[in-house]
């Protein structure tokens, strides 16, 4: 498959180095509008298409699928103009920046027989889809709840350039920050509340100080979210103050509750006790010590063997994806599921907004 | 023949180490200073470093390297440009977007507004070194390194930051002049630079052993560049920036030990240090980026194969001589570096 990719901001080297590590897949082209960010990628991974111009992209390299990671205000155009060139795209999220053209996009694609993905790629970390195997394979029973956590460091390598810079693309997200992190705590929640709209209700508080006098000032710094099913309930908390950072879910089930940690590559999973009074206490704690004891032993095991690549959901998301492509196995995300994604965001984020205003 | 500027002098990056010390000699001297700063920047930062000096002159400009008109607007009746600032860390490609992209906006913007000297601070990552045979000297005559993409992210993004100057000066009559540091240390940075090792889980490994570390006090860089940008006739001229009586990293971590904090340390011979980077290289490339290649063989060479470095040039043709001797520099900065321990 001829790969290439638009949009040579610092993920974009992820996105190249794990196409790379699929048989059968090439990185022919890199493109991105400024000629220094082009280049800098095409050089350090010997690439041999570098273009600034999309359309002349296109029609030089024939792509079958171009990745998009650029920022998520020019996905539409981008995304539009590549189905309709007749090309897959793997869409970096957040998928687009409102619903309106979430669905404009999906059409486009449908119309142009392409297919569409967006990056939720925590959903294919390792630690997550063995949670999954759990609960289909009925060991967490029904879905009750589902907490998703995601710490955020504004200091961080990506934190510190944004909130350096007034005109940095973040700030024009109607939710700022929270808009470009939230679809990843999301995309481990919603395959476990299958309501197509739950109800959304969101609040948040700004608790830096105000120092710039311009957009950076205005994101909400933490975020509490509860979506509301039918027989499902869901909690998602972001914070940029809580430590350590960390993404986690956890499921509450009808017969046992697991936490898959993003960050730790781990599962929990929580039986309880069945020992009765005071004996249950004991039993608790070495059923927890035997789940934790498991972990390490796996985690050790999978460093001896290199197999704790950073970026392995990315990896696993972009080969189902190519499968699918090549009709060897279902679209992983489908498209009406990063559309479903993007309306509850629109809605949490105009709830947000409501509370701005009113403060 | 070129006058010597006496206008106003834009400084990129005056809040940090380097940058701080510019605007305080030139305020020394009594001459107009625009600070260029991030949008938001406390300008707070300024009052320590200028503290002691009479009514500089120093008017504080917040513009981004990405607004072409704030960036214009701070150019508008600028004679030279000190251009300081520099994203030392994060993502190869971060690192373009912050050292490379944003130059470019200031190149451009330099030209067209006939700016009389344009001053970049590069760095001694941009020299090819990995080339040069065992013992060489590391001098002006050496050429940029030819594979930039095999050292760190920051002397790429600094290769190709000089790069992208020396095409101005070329084919737009830039009025460039380089100023390659060497690590530039004083109070307040530390000292244990990665020419020396590197600090792995409170073990020191030591990797420089016997080679030169081509040091540079902050306040004697200081001196440099701000000569840089006014002593006439020398567009089109690099110069290395490096102190007298240069330490070897053994004599440095010896020193360090005994005046700072007793750490404990590895010493890590070169031979071996050769093979550790082979073995890393060779990891990361069979099980695709399980490690990154911190150490390769490549990036060894250009830092330790027992390198010679010199100052003549910068002392011919700037009449810069570092003012304060490296013993010291070295004493100043050990004793801030206890008083923070």
């Amino acid at each position: 498959m001829r790969i290439a990719i638009v949009g040579c901001g610092q993920f974009a080297d992820a996105h190249i180095q794990e196409v790379r590590r699929i048989p059968g897949a090439t990185v022919e082209a890199v493109c991105d509008l400024n000629y220094h960010m082009a280049e800098q990628a095409a050089a350090r991974f010997e690439v041999p298409g570098l273009y600034t111009d999309l359309d002349r992209m296109l029609d030089d390299v024939h792509p079958d699928v171009v990745h998009i990671t650029t920022p998520p205000g020019s996905h539409l155009a981008i995304a539009r103009k590549v189905a309709e060139y007749g090309a897959h795209a793997y869409i970096e999220k957040p998928f687009t920046a409102t619903a309106a053209e979430a669905e404009e996009l999906i059409e486009c694609a449908t119309r142009a027989g392409v297919l569409l993905c967006v990056g939720h790629s925590y959903a294919y970390d390792s630690a997550y889809l063995r949670m999954k195997r759990q609960y289909e394979e009925g060991l967490l029973g029904e879905v009750v709840h589902v907490d998703t956590v995601m710490g955020y460091n504004l200091a961080g390598p990506f934190g510190a350039v944004m909130m350096g810079d007034p005109t940095h693309w973040v700030h024009a997200l109607p939710g700022g920050v929270a808009q470009n992190n939230i679809s990843h705590p999301l995309s481990l929640l919603l395959p476990f509340l299958p309501d197509e709209q739950p109800v959304v209700s969101a609040c948040g508080l700004r608790c830096r100080l105000k120092r710039f006098g311009d957009r950076r000032d205005r994101f909400f710094d933490e975020l509490r979210v509860t979506l509301l099913g039918r027989r499902t309930t869901a909690s998602l908390q972001f914070s940029c103050r809580a430590r350590p950072v960390q993404l986690y879910a956890t499921v509450h089930g009808t017969k046992a509750q697991a936490t898959a940690s993003i960050d730790s590559r781990t599962l929990r999973l929580v039986h309880g006790a069945s020992l009765p009074g005071p004996f249950a206490r004991v039993q608790w704690a070495y059923r927890d010590e035997r789940e934790t004891r498991r972990e390490l032993r796996r985690s050790v095991a999978s460093l001896l063997r290199a197999r704790l690549h950073f970026f392995e959901g990315l990896h696993e998301l972009i080969r189902r994806f190519y499968l699918a492509i090549q009709g060897k196995g279902d679209m992983p995300i489908p498209m009406m599921e990063a559309l479903r994604t993007t309306r509850i965001m629109e809605e949490i984020f105009i709830q947000c907004d409501r509370q701005l205003e009113e403060s | 023949m070129t006058s010597v500027p006496t206008g106003i002098v834009l400084v990129t990056g005056p809040t940090g180490f380097l940058g701080q010390r510019v605007v305080r000699r030139l305020a020394e001297t009594g001459r107009p200073v625009r600070a260029l700063v991030r949008p938001g920047t406390d300008s707070g930062s300024f009052d320590a470093c200028l503290s002691g000096v009479s009514n500089p002159l120093v008017e504080i400009v917040p513009a981004s390297f990405s607004d072409l008109a704030a960036l214009r607007r701070a150019v508008v009746g600028v004679e030279a440009i000190l251009h300081i600032a520099a994203s030392k860390t994060g993502s190869a490609a971060s690192q373009v977007a912050n050292n490379v992209v944003g130059s470019d906006n200031l190149f451009r913007t330099a030209v067209e507004l006939s700016v009389r000297r344009f001053v970049l601070v590069s760095s001694f990552g941009v020299i090819g070194a990995s080339q040069l045979p065992r013992a060489s000297l590391v001098d002006e005559s050496v050429p940029m390194d030819p594979h930039p993409e095999r050292r760190d992210p920051y002397s790429f993004a600094k290769h190709r930051q000089e790069a992208l100057g020396w095409k101005y000066h070329r084919e737009a009559g830039l009025p460039l002049v380089v100023v390659r540091p060497g690590p530039i240390f004083g109070p307040g940075q530390p000292i244990l630079v990665g020419r020396v090792g590197l600090n792995l889980f409170g073990l020191f490994l030591h990797l420089g052993g016997g080679n030169t570390i081509p040091l540079t006090h902050v306040d004697n860089c200081a001196d440099a560049v701000v000569k840089a940008g006014l002593v006439p006739d020398i567009e089109g001229e690099v110069f290395c920036i490096v102190d007298d009586c240069l330490p070897t990293s053994r004599q440095l971590l010896r020193q360090y030990r005994r005046q700072v904090a007793p750490v404990p340390f590895v010493r890590v011979p070169f031979v071996l240090l050769r093979q550790l980077a082979r073995l890393n290289a060779s990891y990361s490339r069979r099980t695709n980026g399980h490690l990154p290649p911190v150490f390769t063989p490549y990036k060894v060479d250009a830092m330790w194969k027992g390198q010679r470095y010199s100052n003549d040039k910068a002392k011919r043709l700037l009449g810069w001589t570092p003012h304060i001797p490296m013993e010291e520099a070295l004493s100043m900065t050990f004793a801030a570096q206890r008083r923070s321990c």
